[in-house]
């Protein structure tokens, strides 16, 4: 039994924030300078009331209603989230109901950033490939929008809010669909992208949420997002390069086997840098953020749902997924596109 | 490999200053562009140019674009 990849499916809450929004609200920043720097033009934002969970469900109820199965066939949920609806109870657990799905369907959450969807793709293969489970909706959903405070434009140009829903079955075949995989954790570049307040290490306090102006002139209190740009950038250069390598070692391909190369869409920037860096051809880089921004573990779906769509993924390419993101972790696969 | 007075006219692309404005000599307070970002964008030159990985925490210690030089080190030929 080998797994495979059988829909992948988004959603974007409707709320927009554009540059322009943005530039009239930062006036030392013209719109051509945000968009230079990150090239998104656009983010979409999550409503006061809408939570993670409910554009999970969007993006299921989306591939549900594509036909290409049904809820009641899914036996494993897997959701993937740093904005849990509560710290307890599991958010899956709640999607579990909210989707109809059957009550002996596994189901739990797993927190991880733009790494988290190649995760996601390991524990779904181990789970089919081991015959715990036959047929696993794996769901990423962030609202990082809610910890951004909106005087900070350092995160606030960048991270837009999304969920994807992917469907993965088993197929009795010899050669594997998914994988290998190369994982990789940093525990200490943890305090470079974080939310300081609001867990169990620092609770949030009356003091916690005194909004404090950085050199940069960008205000944010310790519940709100914080991201060190240069030291994230540091990051992405030292360990991406290096898994690319590692992933192409270990799977016995070249460069040049690989059709299309799918990265977390961080901001344009640091994957156009990335890309010269690694000699690739622009054809075969995938490049989705202009509309949708930084959307945490939704970015690497997103971008193959998008590629699909467009005809730059086909049936039987060979796609490489890396992922980067908060801890620091990072994780990169292959992935032999199967007609959906 | 760009020699120093080649990565100069780039360091005058990234502050957004005539090619052959800067010396070395100018204090990065007194340049417009210098900030977080042109950290990042020095850093993307760097390791284009030289393939070198500047850690972050350096840039602390830089008070002229010569000491954003010298962070290259001996990978700048003259």
């Amino acid at each position: 039994m080998k797994a495979v990849i059988r829909a992948v499916e988004y959603y974007l809450p409707e709320a927009p924030l554009s540059t322009r929004q943005l530039a009239t609200e930062f006036p030392e920043w013209s719109v051509e300078k945000i968009d230079q720097q990150t090239g998104i033009s656009l983010r979409h934002i999550a409503a006061p009331e809408e939570c993670a969970s409910d554009l999970a469900v969007a993006a299921a109820e989306k591939l549900f209603a594509s036909g290409v199965a049904r809820p009641s066939e899914v036996d494993y949920l897997l959701l993937c989230t740093q904005s849990p609806d509560y710290w307890l109870p599991t958010t899956a657990c709640l999607l579990q109901d909210r989707l109809g799905l059957s009550q002996r369907t596994g189901a739990l959450d797993f927190n991880l950033g733009s790494s988290g969807y190649v995760y996601g793709l390991g524990l779904a293969q181990g789970l089919i490939e081991s015959g715990q489970a036959r047929c696993v909706l794996l769901l990423t959903a962030d609202t990082y929008s809610k910890f951004i405070h909106p005087a900070d434009k350092s995160t606030r140009t960048i991270f837009g809010d999304a969920a994807s829903a992917t469907l993965l079955t088993g197929v009795e075949e010899a050669a594997p669909h998914l994988g290998p995989f190369v994982y990789g954790t940093d525990g200490s570049g943890a305090p470079n992208l974080i939310v300081p307040a609001g867990g169990a290490r620092h609770a949030r306090t009356p003091d916690s949420a005194v909004p404090h102006t950085d050199a940069s002139g960008n205000v944010r209190s310790r519940d709100n997002l914080f991201m060190d740009g240069a030291e994230i950038f540091s990051f992405v250069l030292r360990v991406v390069p290096a898994a690319v390598g590692e992933l192409l070692a270990e799977s016995g391909r070249t460069p040049e086997d690989i059709d299309l190369y799918v990265f977390h869409q961080a901001n344009r920037y640091i994957l156009e840098h990335l890309r010269k860096r690694l000699k690739i051809p622009a054809e075969k880089f995938v490049l989705k953020i202009s509309e949708c921004g930084n959307t945490g573990s939704s970015s690497i779906p997103m971008a193959l749902a998008h590629a699909a769509q467009q005809g730059q993924l086909r049936p039987g390419n060979l796609a490489m997924l890396v992922g980067f993101g908060p801890g620091y972790s990072w994780g990169a696969t292959l992935v032999r596109w199967g007609p959906l | 490999m760009k020699k120093r007075n080649e990565f100069l006219c780039l360091l005058d692309e990234l502050f957004e200053l005539p090619p052959g404005s800067l010396t070395g000599q100018e204090a990065l307070a007194d340049l417009e562009g210098w900030g977080s970002m042109a950290v990042v964008s020095f850093m993307a030159l760097a390791d284009e140019h030289y393939g070198v990985a500047l850690p972050p925490r350096q840039f602390g210690n830089c008070v002229t674009v010569n000491d954003l030089l010298a962070l290259i080190g001996d990978k700048l030929p003259a």
